[in-house]
């Protein structure tokens, strides 16, 4: 069974402050690491591995030549292989784009029997790279799912269902995109992570590599500025503790801060 | 000169941090309260290769040299010197031992469990009147056959009660002194004859265990003689000073996490209508710790690299340990000051780090005995050999 | 100038000398391990007068001058550091304002109590948000009809949980002011009690009043005489927590200089060795300065002079000499000194507190600061 595990790379929103006031984002530590989501997909993929004896995982990631280090620790968690999908003709990339790109490598690998991605990136959250991907291969697809297995060439997922779950099954070959706190990552281990650096390669493939002209990658979307929402003003509450407490709660699940009705749906 | 760590450092370092922070921090006044080793830490630092970072990865290590093992000092040191310690122990000084001396059997056979964490080990030298006076050492071996039989008694074992496998000092010709009188055996601890007396009672790093371990007739074949025999001295000096620089590493980390608390907690805190953090009395004390703290960190990884490298670091390494023990005290010390009755409270954890950090300034050599080493390193070129 | 101990000055020391070796000291180790206050220790020691100590002799008490008490408060400080705050803070803190500042119908009803062992005094001063910030407190104090009405919290109140008598300072109309608070008052509560790093045998707690009914009769001083009182009370104590030092560090130099003759190392006594000789020679020095600093502002204080800079000072140098005295002594235990079974290792976390309580030493540093400027014209601020 051959796994292939598209990975982003995103800017560490811990060193991040966003100043809603100053409309600006000051970026305190520049470090880039895994997606929280392509992470779990890692671990998901790299469980299914472990369950049995034939199985490949091969992590790719489309960005620029820092995104090699996010590559190197898929490694490291356990991956067999890792593809760089670099090139200056993929600097413009929006979700066509990379959808085109990560379809080309997943060819040029010889297809594979399952696709797993996060449910959404950290950074822009579309949640598309997933869908996208199954609808460029013909490949089925289930999104947000909790728990996965593989058996006799069907993948049988559980994934959220309005309030309760549903078991989906599809035959392979398929996309799945997972929950990321069904799957907290394991810690890669220290020998595989000095093997990451010194004894395995990452390759880098561009145009020429998957067979891609540079004039068909033209952006749909371009990106022309950024805008803040306006700055939070407080808010007080004042009167007899129970209805302040009541207040409090309704204000901070309109905000979206909590949610009340029980579940981590979307958070 | 290129002060950058290499990739897989910088990774390995965000990795060892996550695992401090998530796994290792929460335990840290647990341990302390409880007064028990973190065995559940141990166990999963070992299924991460943590057990083993200096050795090479035939031995089972993750091949991380002295500088990977300085970075997991480091890291521990900002969440438990307890665990710092019980790491420390065993990879530091105890396996450190076999790695360094042992012939290529020996090291299959102990220093590959070692390295994977499936064993641990620990370090057997200090006697009731021998600590830093090693020459004074009253354990004894005596030849019987193919076996050595080990008699003595040997107090302030770091992990001695749950290791597997130590190494001991024992002085097999009396005559002979320090220097050919003193061999190092490698003891299997379900050895008959080997037992543990007290554990003590102490002020601080109460989550790694400090044991008497009692040899009577401890039978060890003569395989296990670790290095030349006579030599016990010179192979377990060669450990100490490689133990030393990453002892100075766990102090760094230390340091580093009192200097962020204590900025942290002097922006909350409010007295006379402001900050703390707005008073040059705290002004002076972090910047002291800051600048302490960059001194300390190139001396660790600089001794570190002289270690990776094969060049003499025995004066550095004392330094490190030196310098490493009292620049966390001040630090930690400062820390408390800073965040004054809550720094002496037990709901925090400032008074714990305080009363952890005490020990650095005494084991593995008191910091008078480094001073003395030190010293003794700086008038060897002259012909002049210093009387302890 | 005389540095002579008087007759009644070296009876007083000999005494509290006996008492605090036969009894105190035998019991240090348990206090801080089970960090329980030693209270049959402390009920003992009513019959010596450590609890009347301030007061005078016409009323029963012992009658000591400033020196004396400093002397007394040494002396359990050698023997127990837990024990010598106890009583430092029920004699200093509450008994002293008490005398200075009581009318005859608040000695009447307390000063008896507070002498012989009916009654220990605690004094709640520090809030959450004013610590070293005296001026910074919310606890206020309601004037209603014939009496007040308090409301606030107290934190880090020393002898909390085994006091009779709290000395209580709230915001009240004119002011800051001082008051007379009993235990079993209805709306005061003794909470939390800190875990601590040293001291574990002083009972440390948080001090909840609400509306607690207080009689105008229990008021100490007027309206908005409170942080003078304060203050006042403060010197004294400060100057007490300096005696402590100077007993903490004494007993620090002792166990070392025991431990350095027994501990054999390289086949001498380590006594023999420069750098541990050296390390008990700066002990000995500053345990001397300390001790002439604490006779100069205990002389101060006896012949009515204003001594509260050198309190100040005295507290910023003792418990600095406390600190650094117990470090060095633990340094010349090696492991040993690490270990629960040897003394130095609960005298170096008890005197960190030294620096911290009663006026971080920061504090200290403002004040003496503050009145060396004044002397010039200079008016400086925290």
């Amino acid at each position: 069974m051959r796994m292939v595990i598209p990975i982003k790379q995103i800017l560490d929103p811990a060193g991040i402050t966003v100043r809603r006031d100053k409309e600006r984002i000051f970026i305190n530590r520049e470090e880039y690491i895994i997606d929280p989501g392509s992470k779990a997909a890692l671990e998901a993929a790299l469980r299914l591995k472990e369950e049995r004896d034939q199985a490949e995982t091969i992590a790719i990631s489309l960005g620029p030549a820092r995104t090699d280090d996010a590559l190197r620790e898929a490694l490291a968690m356990g991956c067999d292989a890792a593809y760089l999908l670099s090139d200056p003709a993929f600097e413009e990339a929006d979700l066509s784009v990379a959808t085109l790109i990560l379809a080309a490598a997943v060819r040029k690998l010889g297809g594979a029997d399952l696709i797993l991605v996060g449910r959404q990136s950290g950074d822009t959250g579309a949640g598309q790279i997933g869908p996208r991907l199954a609808e460029a291969l013909g490949y089925a697809q289930v999104t947000d799912v909790y728990a996965l297995a593989v058996e006799n060439g069907a993948a049988r997922t559980t994934r959220r269902w309005g309030k309760g779950y549903a078991t989906v099954q599809v035959q392979l070959p398929a996309v799945v995109t997972v929950a990321p706190e069904a799957f907290p990552p394991r810690y890669p281990h220290g020998a595989r992570i000095m093997n990451a650096y010194r004894e395995w390669n990452v390759p880098v493939w561009g145009c020429a590599d998957l067979n891609l002209e540079p004039s068909s990658l033209t952006p749909l979307l371009t990106f022309r500025g950024e805008s803040f929402p306006p700055p939070l003003e407080p808010e007080r509450f004042r009167g007899n503790p129970t209805t302040v407490a009541q207040e409090v709660i309704t204000a901070l699940t309109l905000h979206k801060l909590i949610n009340p009705g029980g579940g981590s749906h979307g958070l | 000169m290129d002060f950058s760590f290499p990739k897989e450092y910088q990774l390995f370092r965000r990795m060892v941090r996550e695992f401090c922070e998530s796994e290792v921090k929460p335990l840290a006044k647990v341990i302390d309260r409880e007064h028990r080793v973190p065995h559940e830490t141990i166990r999963k630092a070992a299924k991460l290769g943590l057990m083993g970072v200096p050795f090479p990865q035939k031995y089972g290590g993750m091949g991380g040299g002295e500088i990977g093992y300085c970075i997991l000092m480091e890291e521990l040191g900002r969440v438990c010197t307890s665990t710092t310690t019980v790491i420390g122990a065993h990879t530091g000084i105890g396996a450190m031992a076999i790695y360094l001396d042992g012939t290529e059997e020996q090291k299959q056979k102990y220093l590959v469990p070692l390295a994977q964490g499936t064993a641990i080990g620990a370090f057997g030298l200090t006697e009731a009147q021998a600590g830093s006076d090693a020459a004074a050492i009253k354990t004894t071996a005596v030849r019987d056959g193919n076996h050595y039989v080990l008699n003595g008694t040997k107090i302030f074992i770091t992990n001695g009660d749950i290791a597997d496998i130590i190494t001991i000092m024992a002085v097999t010709d009396p005559s002979l002194g320090a220097y050919g009188g003193i061999t190092a055996f490698i003891v299997e601890t379900d050895t008959p004859g080997f037992s543990i007396g007290s554990l003590e009672n102490k002020m601080g790093i109460r989550g790694s265990s400090t044991a008497e371990c009692v040899l009577q007739d401890v039978r060890v074949p003569k395989e296990n003689v670790l290095g030349q025999f006579g030599a016990g001295f010179l192979t377990f000096m060669k450990a100490l000073d490689v133990g030393r620089a990453s002892l100075g590493a766990g102090c760094l980390g230390g340091a580093e996490a009192a200097l962020e608390a204590s900025i942290q907690w002097a922006r909350a805190r409010e007295q006379f209508g402001v900050p703390i953090a707005t008073k040059q009395a705290v002004h002076f004390m972090i910047a002291d710790m800051a600048a302490e703290i960059e001194a300390l960190r190139a001396l660790v990884y600089r001794t570190a690299w002289l270690i990776d490298t094969g060049q003499p670091h025995i004066l550095e390494a004392s330094a490190c340990k030196l310098f490493g023990s009292e620049v966390a005290h001040r630090c930690i010390n400062r820390a408390l000051q800073i965040h004054g009755a809550l720094g002496y409270s037990r709901d925090y954890w400032i008074e714990l780090g305080w009363r952890d950090q005490r020990i650095t300034e005494i084991y593995e050599g008191t910091n008078e005995i480094q001073r003395i080493v030190i010293a003794a390193n700086l008038f060897r070129p002259y012909g002049m050999r210093i009387p302890t | 100038m005389d540095f002579r101990l008087s007759e009644d000055q070296l009876m007083f020391k000999k005494m509290f000398a006996d008492f605090c070796t036969n009894e105190v000291r035998p019991r240090g180790e348990q206090i801080d391990q089970t960090e329980q206050p030693p209270v049959d220790l402390l009920q003992k020691a009513v019959d010596q007068g450590f609890w009347a100590a301030l007061v005078p002799e016409e009323m029963d008490g012992a009658g000591l001058d400033t020196y004396t008490y400093m002397l007394m408060l040494e002396e359990l400080a050698r023997a127990d550091l837990s024990t010598a705050l106890i009583l430092s803070v029920h004699n200093s803190l509450v008994v002293k304002p008490l005398l200075d500042h009581g009318t005859d119908d608040q000695k009447d009803r307390y000063l008896e109590a507070l002498a012989f062992g009916q009654m220990l005094g605690a004094f709640a001063l520090t809030e959450p948000a004013a610590g070293s910030d005296g001026g910074a407190l919310q606890t206020t104090a309601m004037p209603d009809g014939e009496d007040y009405l308090l409301k606030g919290t107290k934190i880090w109140v020393s002898n909390g949980e085994l006091a009779g008598l709290f000395l209580v300072f709230a915001r009240a109309p004119e002011g800051i002011t001082a008051f007379l608070v009993e235990r079993d008052t209805p709306g005061l509560k003794v909470g939390y009690r800190e875990k601590t790093l040293g001291l574990r045998g002083v009972p440390c707690n948080t001090l909840y009043f609400d509306l607690a009914r207080v009689p105008q009769a229990n008021r100490l001083g007027r309206e908005g005489h409170g942080l003078k009182i304060a203050q006042q009370a403060l010197d004294l104590s400060r100057l007490g927590i300096a005696a402590i030092a100077l007993g903490g560090s004494e007993r620090a130099l002792e166990e070392a200089v025991k431990f350095s003759i027994e501990h054999i190392q390289f086949g001498t006594p380590i006594a023999q060795k420069q750098a541990i000789y050296d390390y008990i020679a700066d002990a000995k020095a500053q345990i001397e300065a300390l001790r002439c600093l604490i006779t100069y502002a205990a002389w101060l204080a006896d012949s009515q002079q204003n001594f509260g800079q050198y309190a100040s000072i005295a507290k910023l140098f003792g418990s600095r000499t406390a600190y650094q005295v117990t470090h060095k002594m633990l340094q010349v235990h090696g492991g040993y000194g690490y270990m629960k079974e040897y003394a130095i290792e609960r005298y170096y976390r008890d005197c960190r507190a030294l620096e911290i309580i009663e006026g971080t030493s920061q504090i200290q540093q403002f004040l003496i600061a503050r009145d060396v400027y004044q002397a010039e014209g200079l008016k400086i601020r925290p």
